[in-house]
């Protein structure tokens, strides 16, 4: 994953959620579709694949896809 | 490698295998992976029209793509499926339980795609399960739901508990927790619908490493199992209740919790355990939607012996003997236990039916008798047409049947051709035969009855014995899409112990049964009037490797096959056609008259006996018919490697046919396969 559009398409075909670029800066709660549950599926489906361990705290702070994408690459 | 215990004759082809060789006049498709058909049916929203086919792809899935498989079936909408297919099952799901529940739904929705069931899952609120099973007019009952699965954590104790604690303390709210359990089953019973699904709570170790002693550690092991054990005793009583033991589960090596999961998120299930749960509660959805399977097909060579037996001969495969026998001889066992609980146990396998038979009554390793089977299918045709034969025989629909073998091409087939028959894919390692096969609770139900355990036994009538015709038409869809590659070209002095290792030990398909030693081979392959060619084959499963072999002689205008040699693995893939019409039109290009071909009779080559008629030769009579150049090894003696024993080697008497073809009309190629002919222009 090396930029926010592959974080964007992963999240399309790894959760099923129909998002698109306008919805990164959206608060997590008015993305369609979007719960927490998401975000657990979302976090080990990125720790598999990277090979490194996330902070799942810092992840539920975060309040939009870019806040996650943040912690994501950061770790 | 040894060749003297191994057998030779090709594996099931596995893996996904690479392109090899191709013929760039015919490209194949680039092969679509399940995965990547996944994707393109959720890209252009058709997983709910397409649901029915979903089983297929899913089933060729790995643990991992199926939990990302998962997700994306969570977010088809159940109404839109059942619009579009109104005659599917449909089944209301209720979660409820102790923390954080809404990682089950994807997993059930995987488990409901795999097994064409519509699963609509209602989850309740944080923590509800006492209010939704306690209270008649809770959201849970409104739902009318068919299972209600109430999901039970070791949180469910530890949250009670003291800080610090002692094992008492766990005692006493193990007591609490059982009896309000009881108490709520008891509710459930009065006031709800379909089948409540409990779960016992496996002991985690961090709670037992914080004793020191091991006297305390002993006990709140007795404390916790015996709360356990009355879990798993109220089912005794209550014919709705099912409860899932967990232990076995973790036992696997399934990991109970996630540590971070179920402290950030209150899910106190991993991920795998929940994915493992919901497994055990998609047979339970199959259950109540009434599809129940049957009957277990299973394939013999290389699944409940090691082995070709055409080949190796009764006494030559491995059952009982050694490492690999003994693993097929547990598989036998597990198959057997199957069997004598109501499973009806039939035989699929391409293998003439006396050597089965042979086996079935004379080996003494094999804990599987012909008595135990409903049914022999052993014969010649597509499996998937003996296992629509054999279900409309039983009386069954094909749907209730469970197959299992280890060529991913049989696998392929039937799964293509019978989606509703469930695919036990087994490998080249016999040990984890029984994990595979009890992977699924294909056979799962409630309760078994005395009628159950007798049904084997008023299915066991005497068996037909068919010996079918060879019809492949059906084949040839599947074919195309397999892509089958052939290669066929001199052999290489690389080539001539595998070349050498065919002649003695292929014996069905195996035309004149000619064997060579290596140097015999290299001879052969060098001579100035003879030619040997090698067959190699693949497809999208994977590359067979070196499967076959023809063996040329030049005499002045006519071009004689002297053998024709073709692993059982691979035969009716059009692999054989494909090799004598590159043997005819290059015969004729190099300006020969004439291709005779021979066939001399042994013991277990009879199904290749029309080979040369079938494919536009005519059988010549007359002097010709005998006594050419295939006898003139006659007299040898069996060679030490092959399982050949002294009275099937050819002999003198044997009778020789000899065909010839007058390269007028050849054969065209079968459409399906891409050939690559390494000739290099002459035949010898």
């Amino acid at each position: 994953m090396n930029s926010i559009d592959d974080f964007v398409t992963l999240i399309r075909d790894d959760l099923g959620l129909d998002v698109d670029m306008t919805d990164v800066d959206r608060p997590l709660d008015q993305v369609a579709g979007w719960d927490s549950l998401h975000l657990i599926a979302l976090l080990t489906r990125l720790e598999h694949s990277t090979g490194h361990s996330l902070s799942l705290p810092a992840a539920l702070e975060a309040s939009s896809l870019r806040g996650l994408y943040d912690v994501a690459v950061t770790g | 490698m040894s060749t003297a215990a191994v057998p030779t004759d090709e594996p099931a082809p596995t893996g996904t295998g690479e392109p090899g060789p191709t013929d760039t006049t015919t490209p194949a498709p680039a092969p679509t992976t399940p995965a990547d058909e996944l994707l393109a049916l959720h890209r252009s929203g058709r997983l709910a029209t397409e649901y029915p086919r979903l089983k297929t792809l899913l089933a060729q899935l790995d643990e991992d793509r199926s939990a990302r498989a998962a997700q994306l079936l969570a977010r088809v909408d159940p109404d839109e499926v059942l619009r579009a297919h109104p005659s599917l099952p449909a089944l209301t799901v209720a979660i409820t339980g102790h923390g954080t529940l809404s990682a089950l739904v994807p997993a059930l929705a995987l488990e409901g795609a795999r097994h064409g069931i519509v699963l609509r899952t209602v989850v309740s609120d944080f923590d509800s399960y006492v209010f939704d099973l306690a209270d008649p007019g809770s959201a849970l009952h409104a739902a009318s739901p068919d299972l209600v699965l109430c999901l039970l954590d070791p949180m469910v104790v530890r949250d009670e508990l003291p800080a610090p604690w002692r094992p008492e303390d766990v005692e006493a709210v193990l007591a609490e927790k059982t009896a309000l359990l009881e108490g709520l089953v008891s509710r459930f019973a009065g006031s709800g619908s379909g089948t409540l699904v409990l779960n016992t709570l496996p002991l985690p170790r961090d709670l037992v490493a914080q004793l020191v002693d091991h006297r305390s550690r002993a006990r709140l092991g007795v404390l916790w199992r015996e709360a356990n054990i009355r879990l798993l005793r109220l089912a005794e009583t209550r014919p709705e209740l099912v409860v899932l033991d967990l232990d076995p589960i973790a036992g696997e090596g399934v990991e109970v919790t996630d540590a971070r999961l179920s402290v950030y998120a209150k899910a106190h299930l991993s991920p795998r355990m929940l994915s493992r749960y919901a497994r055990e509660a998609g047979h339970l959805a199959r259950l109540a939607a009434g599809q129940t399977k049957k009957c277990l097909a299973v394939d013999l060579d290389q699944t409940l012996w090691g082995g070709v037996l055409g080949d190796d001969g009764p006494e030559g495969i491995e059952v009982g003997d050694g490492p690999r026998g003994a693993a097929f001889a547990a598989f036998q066992k597990v198959v057997g236990q199957l069997a004598s609980q109501g499973v009806l146990l039939a035989a699929v396998s391409k293998n003439d039916l006396g050597p089965v038979r042979d086996v079935l009554a004379n080996r003494t390793e094999m804990a599987l008798r012909e008595e135990d089977f409903v049914r022999l299918a052993v014969n010649w045709r597509p499996k998937h047409e003996n296992l629509a034969e054999l279900a409309a025989d039983l009386n069954l629909a094909v749907d209730s049947v469970v197959f299992a073998d280890d060529s991913a091409y049989e696998c392929g087939l039937v799964r293509r051709e019978l989606p509703g028959v469930a695919v036990v894919q087994l490998d080249e390692e016999p040990a984890r035969h029984i994990g595979k096969l009890l992977r699924d609770g294909w056979f799962d139900t409630r309760e078994l009855t005395t009628e159950d355990r007798a049904r084997p036994a008023l299915y066991r009538s005497e068996a037909e014995r068919k010996d079918f015709l060879h019809t492949f038409d059906s084949l040839q869809d599947y074919l195309r899409e397999l892509g089958v590659r052939v290669e066929i070209g001199p052999v290489a002095d690389a080539d001539v112990p595998r070349v050498s290792q065919l002649t003695l030990r292929t014996n069905q398909f195996n035309l004149t049964t000619r064997r060579l030693q290596p140097a015999e081979v290299r001879a052969l392959a060098e001579g100035p009037a003879t030619q040997v060619l090698a067959v190699r084959s693949g497809d999208r499963f994977g590359d067979n490797g070196l499967v076959g072999a023809v063996f040329l002689r030049r005499e002045g205008s006519t071009v004689h096959i002297d053998n024709f040699l073709l692993s059982c693995r691979v035969f009716a893939r059009g692999i054989e056609q494909a090799a004598l019409t590159t043997v005819l039109s290059r015969a004729r290009a190099d300006g020969a008259h004439e291709v005779v071909g021979h066939y001399r009779e042994s013991a277990k080559n009879a199904k290749v006996q029309d080979f040369y008629p079938a494919n536009g030769f005519a059988r010549t009579g007359g002097a010709g018919d005998v006594g050419e150049r295939p006898d003139e090894r006659e007299d040898e003696q069996p060679d030490a490697h092959t399982s050949e024993r002294p009275g099937e080697q050819p002999d003198a008497s044997a009778n020789v046919r000899t065909f010839r073809h007058d390269l007028a009309g050849i054969p065209p190629l079968p459409d399906h396969l891409q050939l690559t002919d390494t000739s290099e222009g002459h035949t010898p």
